[in-house]
């Protein structure tokens, strides 16, 4: 009988013991090394130990009594400390044991960050049944709160397995969403939803940079300075394959112990199985291809040919209540299609990524029915091309019919406000609908929903579409895009009433069709996030337009134009010098002025924007957002203070509006004008807002335009202080960004809500000051000088172009 | 799992019956009455209306009701309950959306031995809280229970809320150290099922069955997932989870999308499928149990879990 030694009591080399015994009993005379002071337990169950939903007992592969049976020398809780493969033999603890063959099954250590405090007391990984115990000791001090390093599977199952024994408990997550490995962003989202739930608290984004204590842990600081307290930090940010016993036994070693398709290591007598092994460049760490290695390497030793191969993997998360499933690649790429399905009501998402005709991957989230299914097409590599089009509703399709274009709509619970103006509810409207309402008017008459702005029109009729059905023919709306069969004005409307707060949330709860919205609905779902959800919601630079990302307006030459910002449209000796400087230094073309009173240094190459912008910042010169959605000029007249016909200081009003406004992101551009004197020298009843002075005070007028059309602004109020004419031009800005359509101009958008309903909005003195309290609260979040925050090195080289091809061309 | 190794006969529910609407009063669909005879024949010859009596109470308030004292309170057979040594009883209304599919009630009997909890909590300004609850003998851990509150995700009750499914918590003494699990473990108290009772109007309620070692409610839980969205539109149900005194867990991870399914009207849980109400069966389970009680929760216009448990 030939001695078999095997290092490691895990489930690959457990697996492989069990096929080995069932082939032929009496093949090896087996002696089992494990570090642990136990056998071999199903290691992936750990999370439902750790919750309570299931006891250890339950999870013990191999008991003692299975081990005995089979003659097995348990050498548990001994660690080897080499291999002499000269003589053929393991260094013990306690002893030597010799062999004719050898497995490592040594496994994987958990990734310890070294970051400070990392060796204090109460900070543990998450590997084995010890942890798992500690883990749970520690949940037992009452009130106790931990922090889980780390969003990965592992990690969450930690976090659910803590906060059911009691536990307060923080997620920080380094990536933008949770398991970002396996799941793409959407599916994030509702698995995040999912776990605030149930009390956890998640941080995405989040770095850490230390943790606290003195003798035992305390807390947890991360890098934008949070600090989070904390009597247990548990680190799940991964595994290393343990192959420090291979490598010093002199077995080639590369991420991991290195092995061919028969689980072989550089030593013939030497094979490896598990998270230690290293093939064809692929490390492991799901149980799936640690069976089939172990399936492999029993019948290698058994002296039957076969050969592993990487094949693809799914993942499940075991929380309970959390249904998610993910399987092969769902990266975005050319030539790739996505298939997508989403129900807000059951929170409900389904992805298919398809390439070259073939399912390459899938990820789901609340309904996982037809995972199995799906992850046979993408390991078998079968040609959909025939059931694409219902290849969403899975093998039973065939039931399947077209997404509901209504699902959003019918999704939302009864207490969602429709109606933001009159605080109308969906179940106001539903009663409405159900007592006899059959019609738009016959709903405003009943419920006054949709009686203000209008807005929510097309909400309404959604409403008495589905609460009608056939019977009902409304008008509908233009959808956003073809992304979505919802308006603008009804996404507005949902992102503020269902505090939606994310772009994926957008996307899952408003029933997007597709993954993550399109190059027409990004921007304009990014604007209306970030207007509504100063505070928690970030710009996104990437769904912005080219010149807003880069803050200058691109050229037809491909050069860039640069205007700083002149408050009011004054300058002085010092700015023109400096931009007379920088104009000679960066070979501007040319220097121009706009008409609306700012200079204009057109032919800036866009490596030189953060040198041109720097520069100009020193001469106390910001952005003049010639570029942006959002606060473009404020024109004035010398006012007053130079003519002899000016009523009153309207260059010191224009400045200080300028001042007040610049910064603020807005639905289109926004120009003002303030003229001293009905004489309108500064053009301002041709601007969104524009005020002409007079002897008695200031007359306000909105809605002008110049371009594409012209139109004189119509007269919003009339008022005697530039207190109240600042308060209500600030108040008006904001009343359009709250509830404009992107890229309606301002006079569009009070053609549709009426000047009437924006006059009566404004004059309540309440809501106008309401209004300006959140305008100034945006403008705590985003009234900087984009310039100054993009001259630092990392700027100057995102602008540097990627290699300089006319060099080249000349050697 | 020392509830899966446990052997004795006592059990904590002595009586469990299924009462189901027909008409405008309740009528008794099912029984398990051991051998208290003239307590089954007193409930075979009663109907109850909307209100009237225990099960009525639970239809017509639409919630789970604990009824701790029999014996001289609305309980319509109080007389017979007294007889048959029968002091408390729980009634538990199944809904699916607004429609009432059956009332399941459970009887028990107080001594100074039978130890045990069934538990109604309900949410309260965002938390869990004990609507009533009967334990037997353990007197400490009810004070405990009712001085105690859940936020979601926290603990059995505030995991089924959190999770809205059925959750089977192993070894409730062990490990917990906070003061209803330190209770717990003293009254002997191992295995705990948690289950989501929909109502109408959407006001939460979690049933929580908590065994004893010495007189458990059940020797044998199982879990059983019916979703379209875990299984498919076939009205089948798949045993997700389970711990039998006779056969250990009934679980298996190597098994995982073939775990053992029933489709409606396959034995008793394709019963509950079928009918989407409460089946009480004395009929012997091929486990060797004399009884069971299966219990579905219906969630969003679906039968969604069963729970079943076996003496």
């Amino acid at each position: 009988m030939q001695k078999l030694v095997v290092i490691g009591a895990g489930m690959a080399s457990g697996r492989v013991l069990e096929h080995l015994f069932e082939t032929d009993p009496d093949a090896y005379d087996v002696t089992l090394f494990n570090a642990e002071p136990r056998g071999n337990y199903n290691r992936i169950m750990l999370s439902p130990v750790l919750s309570g939903e299931k006891s250890y007992d339950e999870i013990v592969t191999h008991d003692d009594d299975w081990y005995g049976e089979r003659n097995i020398t348990c050498r548990f809780g001994e660690r080897v400390m080499g291999i002499d493969r000269a003589r053929k033999v393991v260094i013990g603890e306690h002893g030597e044991a010799p062999y004719d063959k050898l497995i490592l099954g040594t496994g994987s250590d958990p990734f310890i960050i070294p970051i400070e405090g990392h060796d204090l007391p109460g900070v543990i990984s998450y590997r084995d049944l010890d942890d798992t115990n500690a883990m749970i000791e520690a949940s037992g001090a009452p009130g106790g709160s931990a922090v889980v390093i780390g969003g990965g599977l592992l990690g969450l199952e930690a976090a659910a397995g803590l906060r059911l024994r009691g536990m307060e408990v923080t997620v920080l997550h380094l990536a933008g969403h949770l398991m970002e490995r396996q799941l793409d962003e959407a599916a994030g989202y509702l698995l995040q939803k999912d776990l605030e739930k149930r009390g956890i608290t998640v941080l995405t984004g989040a770095s850490t940079k230390a943790i606290r204590g003195t003798d035992q842990v305390e807390g947890v600081t991360l890098e934008d300075g949070t600090e989070i307290d904390a009597g247990l930090v548990v680190m799940a940010v991964g595994i290393r394959p343990a192959a420090t016993l291979a490598k010093e036994a002199g077995l080639e070693v590369g991420k991991a112990v290195k092995v061919d398709a028969q689980m072989q290591t550089s030593d013939p007598d030497i094979y490896a199985v598990g998270e230690c092994v290293e093939f064809d460049g692929t490390l492991f760490g799901l149980v799936a291809p640690l069976y089939e290695q172990a399936r492999v390497l029993a019948r290698t030793l058994a002296g039957e040919e076969d050969a592993f191969v990487v094949k693809q993997l799914s993942t499940k998360l075991k929380v309970t209540g959390c249904d998610l499933f993910s399987a092969g690649d769902f990266a975005e790429g050319e030539g790739r299609e996505d298939i997508v399905f989403r129900d807000p009501a059951r929170g409900v998402y389904k992805r298919l990524v398809i390439e070259d005709d073939k399912l390459v991957g899938a990820v789901m989230y609340g309904d996982t029915a037809d995972s199995n299914w799906f992850f046979g097409l993408i390991k078998d590599g079968t040609e959909i091309e025939e059931m694409r089009e219902t290849l969403i509703f899975g093998p039973g399709f065939q039931g399947g019919a077209a997404a509901d274009p209504m699902a959003a709509v019918a999704a939302l619970p009864p207490e969602a406000e429709i109606c933001g103006c009159n605080g109308v509810c969906k179940g106001q409207i539903v009663d409405a609908i159900q007592d006899g309402a059959t019609d738009l008017g016959t709903v405003k008459t009943a419920t006054k929903a949709s009686a203000s702005c209008g807005t929510c029109t097309n909400l309404v009729e959604q409403l008495l579409s589905v609460t009608l059905g056939a019977d009902y023919a409304g008008q509908g709306a233009q959808p956003v895009c073809g992304c979505t069969d919802l308006s603008h004005e009804d996404v507005r409307r949902l992102i503020k009433s269902q505090e939606l707060k994310s772009q994926p949330a957008v996307w899952q709860e408003l029933a997007w069709k597709t993954p993550n919205g399109c190059h027409v609905c990004r921007p304009a779902i990014n604007y209306y996030l970030l207007a509504d959800w100063p505070l928690e919601y970030a710009d996104d630079p990437q769904s912005r337009f080219v010149n807003e990302r880069n803050h200058a307006n691109i050229q037809k030459d491909g050069t860039y134009s640069v205007v700083p910002r002149m408050w009011g449209g004054l300058t002085n000796a010092d700015e023109l010098r400096a931009i007379a400087d920088a104009a000679e230094k960066y070979a501007v073309q040319t220097v121009k002025v706009t008409g609306g009173q700012r200079i204009d240094l057109l032919g800036v190459k866009k490596e030189d924007l953060p040198a041109i912008w720097s520069d100009l910042n020193a001469a106390g010169l910001v952005s003049g957002h010639a570029y942006s959605k959002g606060l473009r000029t404020v024109k004035t007249c010398v006012g007053r203070e130079h003519c002899r016909f000016g009523t009153q200081d309207s260059t010191a009003l224009g400045v200080q509006l300028e001042k007040r406004l610049w910064g603020s992101w807005t639905p289109h551009k926004v120009k003002l004008g303030v003229s001293g004197c009905p004489r309108n020298c500064a053009e301002a009843t041709c601007k969104d807002i524009g005020i002409v002075c007079v002897e008695s005070g200031f007359e306000i007028g909105v809605g002008g335009a110049a371009g594409m059309d012209v139109k004189e602004v119509e007269p919003l109020v009339k008022v005697a202080t530039e207190d109240e004419a600042e308060a209500w031009v600030v108040a008006f800005v904001q009343l359009y960004r709250e509830h404009a359509k992107y890229l309606d101009r301002a006079y569009k958008w009070i053609a549709k809500v009426g000047l009437d309903w924006v006059r009566e909005t404004l004059s309540d003195d309440a809501t106008r000051a309401a209004l300006v309290e959140r305008f100034d609260l945006s403008q705590s979040v985003y009234q900087k000088d984009p310039w100054a925050e993009r001259s630092d090195a990392k700027t100057r080289r995102d602008y540097a172009p990627l290699a300089d091809f006319t060099l080249e061309a000349a050697e | 799992m020392e509830t899966a190794t446990d052997t004795t006969t006592r059990t904590f529910i002595q009586v469990s019956e299924v009462w189901v609407p027909q008409g405008d009063s309740l009528k008794l669909a099912a029984g398990d009455y051991g051998d208290l005879a003239l307590f089954e024949e007193a409930s075979r010859q009663e109907t109850f209306a909307r209100g009237e009596g225990l099960p009525g109470k639970a239809w017509a308030e639409a919630r789970p009701v604990v009824l701790k004292d029999l014996d001289g309170s609305y309980f319509k057979r109080a007389d017979a309950a007294r007889a048959a040594g029968l002091t408390s009883a729980v009634a538990v209304p199944v809904f699916d959306g607004k429609a009432l599919k059956a009332v399941l009630v459970v009887i028990c009997s107080d001594d100074d031995t039978r130890t045990g909890a069934i538990e109604v909590w309900s949410e309260k300004d965002g938390l869990l809280m004990l609507d009533d609850g009967y334990y037997g003998a353990a007197k400490h851990f009810e004070w405990v229970s009712q001085h105690t509150h859940f936020p979601r995700g926290q603990g059995l009750p505030g995991g089924v809320w959190a999770a809205e499914t059925p959750m089977l918590l192993r070894d409730l003494g062990s490990g917990y150290r906070f003061i209803r699990a330190d209770s717990a473990g003293k009254a002997g108290l191992t295995t705990g099922l948690g289950v989501p009772i929909p109502v109408p109007g959407g006001r939460t309620y979690v049933l929580t069955l908590l065994s004893a070692r010495g007189t458990p409610i059940a020797r044998r839980f199982e879990l059983w997932d019916a979703r379209a969205a875990r299984v498919g539109k076939a009205h089948d149900a798949v045993l997700v989870d389970g711990i039998c005194a006779r056969e250990g867990a009934l679980w298996d991870p190597d098994n995982a999308g073939n775990e053992p399914q029933v489709t409606a009207w396959q034995g008793p849980i394709g019963r509950v499928l079928g009918t989407g109400a409460p089946v009480v069966e004395t009929e012997t389970h091929p486990a060797g149990y004399a009884s069971m009680v299966a219990l579905p929760i219906h969630k969003d216009g679906e039968l969604a879990h069963i729970v079943a448990w076996y003496c």
